[in-house]
């Protein structure tokens, strides 16, 4: 399981592109979020597949001049409402979370499982799972 | 105290102040001071160094604030008043409030609380005013709705009971599920440590003789100015515990340093930043002042045993904590504060900062804090039902070599729907119920053992009925069996024995 950053520029914006790469590829890919604009659109999606049939599809999305690019985080960090308190650290089941020389929370992508513990338990909300 | 070794004066309140005037008072953070008194020894530190600044930022759910509103037209007493949904207490005189940090919004619950209404009102944000009132002769209105932001505010007063504990226990978790605790979250068999307090920038424990700290000192509170106005509320400095009562002006402070916070299934909180100044008056100060992480000591409890005297389960520094793990029960375990540490390291730089600009002067305390405030438990003067009292004793149990008929026998011929299953000892293995039993035939099951629950709600008998009686809610669950310190089975508590209670003080 992928999950994928797809940015339309304004010519292919209005096209059915993802349908067509799901019906070219049969992988059921699953819209997460999606923001539309005038001129552009942006999706992240969940690709439920892994080695050559996910380079299929992300060629297949490059090939309508799509920007494609893999989300390797599950959480977003609000550093403008992060209180550097470190409530998110230690409970953080395989300990990606961590404070750097400064005091300040760091999370690392690699050793994190998308639990989502860290955003429930965020005492002020600046943690948010992707 | 003349004649004391170290408490020579080596600088007065009024030799500093002109100092701080003249812009050249010498200042050092706590961080600052702990490591120049390590390089260079303390007396040369204190010779050195004019003032000490502190800091810390945490979670300090006993906060709050006096609002007055002033008077409408026509004018009303505010019995009952609430700020965006957040109930404030408003049996004072006519239009003043107190608005508790922990206080939770009717319609959002622990999500929005008072602690989040003053860090929106000290955001200049419009705030929901909603009141009211008996009408009588002087306050004829009954009801009011309307908005108003801190500046339509008379006075907003920010005047927490109990501040800045000198340190804190650190907790942990023996049991096999995870707990929500005003501590954090804390993951089952010794998963985790969570603390709190910032250690050797702590502002009591820079100074835990209060030889400069007590009644009337100046102090860095939420980003504007504030007073300590006396002893916080539990306040127990023989023991390390001192608190403080501080006030100050909610106006002039800052929503960088007053957070409101929910902690997940615990409640509504503020988070204060709060900073004292410690003058180095003589050498007995510096040397408190010059106390490291790694001479600062507290506890670590485990908070899955619901009482008030949880087991402390090892003594750790704050230099240990800091460091991200500790060494429990045999294996290395992960810490983390609830407290912010950046952010204490901050208020300690931006007090520095004013005392260095010549805007924060030093004030001489009027008064001392007490030296010694006995901690009493609350006495408990009517009688509290424990599980021993209506438990049942006549307990039938199984073992899991037992045939699914035998059990079901036992379920009618007693009338009962909890089958404890237990070892050759008598020691809890697992649990069956009537519902299990039909599920077991439905299935067609062949041993007890498929059916059987393994992971056991349990009872002691010592334990209160009220706390039993939440644990069977929060699982869903209509009985546990009640077992003793070495796990036998002594007999059973059910839904049904609590109805009893409940008769019996009928």
């Amino acid at each position: 399981m992928v999950k994928l950053k797809l940015i339309y520029d304004p010519e292919s914006a209005s096209k059915p592109i993802l349908s067509q790469v799901v019906l070219k590829t049969g992988v059921a890919i699953n819209i997460l979020e999606a923001r539309t604009e005038p001129t552009a659109g942006e999706l992240v999606v969940d690709v439920p597949t892994t080695g050559e049939k996910l380079r299929e599809v992300v060629s297949a999305f490059r090939e309508h001049g799509v920007i494609v690019k893999e989300i390797m985080y599950a959480v977003e960090l609000d550093r403008d409402r992060c209180i550097a308190c470190g409530a998110c650290i230690s409970p953080c089941p395989t300990q990606a979370i961590s404070f750097d020389e400064n005091w300040d929370v760091v999370i690392d992508d690699s050793k994190c499982v998308r639990c989502g513990l860290c955003a429930t338990i965020c005492p002020v909300k600046a943690l948010r799972a992707v | 105290m003349t004649g004391e070794l170290g408490a020579e004066t080596l600088r007065t309140y009024e030799e500093i102040n002109e100092k701080i005037k003249r812009g050249d008072a010498i200042v050092l953070t706590a961080d600052e001071f702990v490591e120049l008194a390590k390089s260079k020894g303390v007396k040369e530190a204190a010779k050195e160094v004019d003032v000490v600044t502190t800091g810390t930022f945490g979670a300090m759910c006993s906060s709050g604030a006096f609002l007055n509103f002033g008077h409408a037209d026509p004018p009303m007493k505010l019995q009952q008043c609430w700020l965006n949904d957040v109930p404030a207490y408003g049996s004072l005189a006519a239009v003043d409030v107190y608005l508790g940090a922990t206080a939770v919004s009717e319609t959002k619950g622990i999500e929005y609380g008072g602690g989040h209404v003053i860090e929106d009102l000290v955001s200049r944000k419009e705030i929901e005013l909603r009141g009211e009132g008996i009408p009588t002769d002087c306050y004829p209105r009954s009801y009011i709705e309307t908005t108003i932001t801190i500046d339509d505010l008379n006075q907003a007063i920010l005047l927490n009971p109990r501040n800045a504990y000198q340190r804190y226990v650190a907790a942990t978790n023996s049991s096999d599920r995870v707990l929500h605790t005003y501590l954090g979250t804390l993951l089952p068999h010794y998963g985790n440590v969570s603390f709190s307090g910032s250690g050797q920038l702590s502002p009591l424990q820079k100074d835990p003789l209060f030889q400069t700290i007590g009644v009337g000192t100046r102090i860095f509170l939420g980003g504007g100015t504030g007073y300590i106005i006396g002893e916080g509320t539990q306040h127990c400095p023989q023991n390390g515990f001192a608190t403080l009562m501080v006030k100050g002006d909610l106006k002039e402070m800052s929503p960088r340093y007053l957070r409101g916070a929910t902690i997940h299934r615990y409640g509504a909180t503020l988070y204060v930043g709060l900073g004292i100044p410690i003058p180095i008056i003589n050498e007995k100060v510096a040397e408190t002042a010059a106390v490291s992480d790694e001479e600062i000591f507290t506890e670590v409890v485990d908070y899955s045993v619901p009482s008030r005297d949880r087991p402390i389960v090892t003594k750790v520094t704050y230099a240990e904590l800091k460091s991200g793990k500790v060494f429990l029960g045999g294996k290395t375990v992960p810490t983390s504060p609830m407290s912010s540490i950046k952010m204490a390291k901050e208020v300690a730089s931006m007090l520095k900062k004013w005392i260095e600009e010549g805007t924060f002067l030093l004030s001489r305390p009027v008064e001392p804090l007490p030296r010694f405030r006995e901690f009493k438990p609350m006495p408990l003067k009517k009688y509290e039902p424990r599980v021993r009292d209506v438990m049942t004793r006549e307990v039938y149990t199984a073992t899991i070599d037992t045939e699914i008929r035998e059990v079901a026998k036992l379920i009618v011929k007693h009338g009962i729907d909890h089958v404890p299953i237990v070892d050759d000892q008598g020691r809890l293995v697992g649990i069956v119920t009537s519902w299990d039993i039909a599920k077991a035939v439905a299935e067609n099951a062949k041993s007890l053992e498929e059916v059987m629950t393994r992971r056991v709600i349990v009872a002691y008998e010592s334990e209160s009925v009220d706390v039993v009686a939440t644990r069977l809610t929060r699982h869903k669950i209509s009985g546990a069996p009640v077992v003793d310190s070495a796990g036998r089975v002594i007999g059973v508590i059910t839904t049904d024995d609590l109805a009893k209670l409940v008769r019996r003080g009928a």
